[in-house]
């Protein structure tokens, strides 16, 4: 008897490795991104692309769609781009850490799918998806390449226009401002390039890997590095205005609001430095990682966190001991990672969440309650 | 943050990174020297479940006897067995504690080889803020002779092929050897099932992952061969002990200093005839012969 038991004991511990270790549903493992134009919504969330209504939560098209492709999709990452008709997106990566290298175009009227794009038979992941010009479509991929892309260049078919390699994986999507393109890398370089020929400008040694991408104001790049820094660079010639430390890494691209910086890190604290000198205003601590941009609202800021809340910070308080408040908006929280920049429309602040059958949640800040779920739990 | 992070998976993610930037931002040799450091540290534990299964394999025969003598009144059996100094799982627990140690290493090879961005993310609020050094690192160099990509799984099945290898030998060398034909069985059952169940297990896991168990297998397998005068030692001691019931195996017992001495609060005589050392005299003559 307690030969068996122990042979069962031996075998209900591996059994519990193997489901602490691996297996199960597949979540996410790179970021949800959302873009608003007008009233309709586009989302890219792990296995789907979504076309919503952004007001009301209903839902327009996915991609693929329930009926499903022959070949397998995704899944996706980043913020989707939409040119003319064409929503492009990227395809990420898996959790055993396979690639789905692919680029996307999705008719933005029906979400049928217009091409499907391999920039390079090494090409890996789109962990942020693309940026755009306008014209060509600037592509970073975990295969340390930048691809310019023009998505209709040959019959409505995609072709490249230059390419440009770094020295490590391309995890942020670049600026792209004045004819050129601002590079984060995780090879701890941000690059200045010439967005017609990819030629470099100039490039900026962070100390540690760039993986959020930079925000362009006035003619200064802010943007923060794994080296525990902020920096303000000047987008003409790459040269250093200041950096100022932080206390731990920065994923998260910066808010530039009147005089301040404000930038999170992903041990849950918030800054906000003096846009001109880089000296510390204030500081707030939030539960968990902070990745996404805060979104500043009359004199309110809101930023989500990695710990499931929506905090919201009011800036007309003074700051104690430098230090400022923080409340939470939804008490019981979103039940999800937040980890994707929200975007306000209307009243409301659309929320992506990391992972789960629900996508997004749009929150009324005028009520601070949910103002609609999306997918819509009615709809299959 | 919960506990497990705390003190498992923040320590090592943390020791792999100085490690990896310590040994010429090699991974291999990063996860190796990790290995041997966490043999070190789990040593006591690795000793304490071989003389548990040699003190287990000895007492075959009395369990077996108290087993057929109260077959149908199993609370007796039960307190009989308890006397007789039997836990059934006090083989398993320190391999039990072992697991969590597996899980963490799993956790911190993840963390560190950062093969996604959300991993990567967690990364960064799992790395010490006073040693900002660590980041420079980053991302950590997962390739292996430009074949391997070690946080991702051996399409090629080499590893997972060495990890059942490596685990069955290991098993093989390092399960005590019994009389008692159920627990034969059950051994060899074990020997086929732990290396496959592994080797499953590394179809889909990164390379990384592999190369720890793989090494931390032949380290254990070293470990062994270095113990082992001492692990026979007690063998000997508890079979005799299990085979004899009289006083001179008792006074044999308690001449021979243990590997591993219970604390005096809690040493008391078994009904075995196996007595601790440091037993009284008058205790020892008050002990009831075995029945068996």
């Amino acid at each position: 008897m307690w030969q068996r038991l122990r042979v069962s004991v031996l075998v209900l511990a591996g059994a519990a490795l193997l489901v602490a270790c691996g297996g199960g549903e597949p979540i996410p493992t790179s970021f949800p991104g959302l873009t608003v134009i007008g009233r309709e919504g586009y989302l890219v969330s792990n296995l789907h692309v979504y076309k919503f209504d952004a007001r009301e939560g209903r839902e327009i098209w996915r991609f693929p769609s329930a009926k499903g492709n022959d070949q397998p999709r995704g899944p996706f990452a980043g913020q989707p781009v939409v040119i003319g008709d064409l929503v492009i997106v990227g395809g990420s990566i898996t959790l055993n850490g396979a690639p789905d290298p692919h680029l996307y175009a999705i008719s933005a009227s029906d979400g049928s799918e217009r091409w499907r794009f391999l920039p390079s038979p090494g090409a890996k992941e789109f962990a942020d998806g693309v940026a755009t010009d306008g014209k060509l479509i600037f592509a970073p991929n975990g295969d340390h390449t930048l691809y310019a892309i023009d998505p209709t260049a040959e019959d409505g078919q995609p072709r490249i226009i230059w390419t440009f390699t770094a020295q490590n994986k391309l995890w942020a999507k670049p600026v792209v401002a004045d004819g050129r393109v601002y590079l984060p890398s995780l090879d701890h370089f941000l690059y200045a390039l010439d967005a017609a020929t990819g030629r470099e400008v100039w490039r900026f040694n962070a100390g540690a890997s760039i993986a959020s991408t930079p925000t362009l104001a006035d003619g200064v790049l802010y943007f923060g590095s794994f080296a525990q820094k902020l920096f303000a660079v000047r987008a003409e010639d790459g040269s250093a205005i200041w950096e100022s430390p932080m206390d731990a890494w920065i994923w998260c691209q910066p808010l530039v609001r009147d005089e301040e910086v404000i930038v999170g890190d992903v041990k849950g604290k918030l800054y906000a430095l003096d846009r001109r000198s880089g000296t510390r205003r204030w500081t707030a601590q939030v539960g968990g990682p902070i990745r996404a941009q805060p979104v500043a609202v009359a004199d309110k800021l809101y930023v989500v966190s990695f710990d499931t809340y929506l905090y919201e910070i009011d800036l007309a308080v003074a700051a104690n001991e430098g230090r400022k408040p923080v409340r939470r908006v939804l008490e019981n929280g979103l039940n999800r990672r937040l980890l994707s920049d929200p975007m306000l429309v209307e009243d409301a602040l659309l929320v992506p969440l990391f992972d789960g059958d629900v996508k997004l949640i749009a929150v009324d800040l005028r009520s601070g309650q949910k103002r609609f779920e999306f997918p819509p739990r009615t709809q299959p | 943050m919960n506990v497990f992070d705390l003190l498992i998976v923040n320590p090592m993610t943390n020791a792999l990174m100085l490690l990896y930037g310590l040994l010429g931002n090699s991974y291999v040799l990063a996860i190796v020297a990790l290995t041997l450091i966490i043999r070190l540290l789990t040593l006591p534990l690795t000793l304490r479940q071989q003389i548990s299964s040699i003190k287990m394999a000895a007492m075959q025969p009395q369990i077996k006897a108290l087993q057929e003598k109260y077959k149908n009144d199993p609370q007796t059996l039960s307190i009989e067995m308890r006397k007789l100094g039997f836990n059934p799982f006090s083989g398993c627990l320190p391999l039990l504690i072992q697991f969590p140690i597996l899980i963490g290493m799993y956790q911190a090879i993840i963390r560190t080889l950062a093969v996604t961005p959300l991993s990567l993310l967690e990364l960064g609020s799992h790395v010490y803020s006073f040693l900002p050094s660590l980041a420079q690192l980053v991302p950590i160099d997962s390739t292996l002779f430009s074949i391997f990509d070690l946080g991702q799984p051996d399409r090629f099945l080499i590893i997972p092929i060495l990890v059942v290898i490596s685990t069955y030998f290991a098993n093989k060398v390092m399960t005590p050897p019994t009389t008692d034909p159920t627990m034969q069985q059950t051994n060899q059952v074990m020997q086929w099932m732990m290396p496959l169940m592994f080797g499953f297990f590394m179809l889909s896991t990164p390379v990384g992952l592999g190369i720890y168990w793989i090494v931390s297998n032949l380290v254990g397998v070293l470990q062994y061969f270095i113990t082992k005068p001492q692990v026979d030692r007690a063998r000997a001691l508890h079979a005799a002990a299990a085979s004899t019931t009289g006083a001179g195996a008792a006074s044999s017992l308690a001449s021979q200093k243990p590997l591993f001495e219970p604390p005096r609060s809690k040493v008391q005589v078994k009904s075995t005839g196996r007595i601790n050392r440091s037993a009284s005299t008058a205790t020892r003559e008050k002990r009831p012969t075995p029945k068996s």
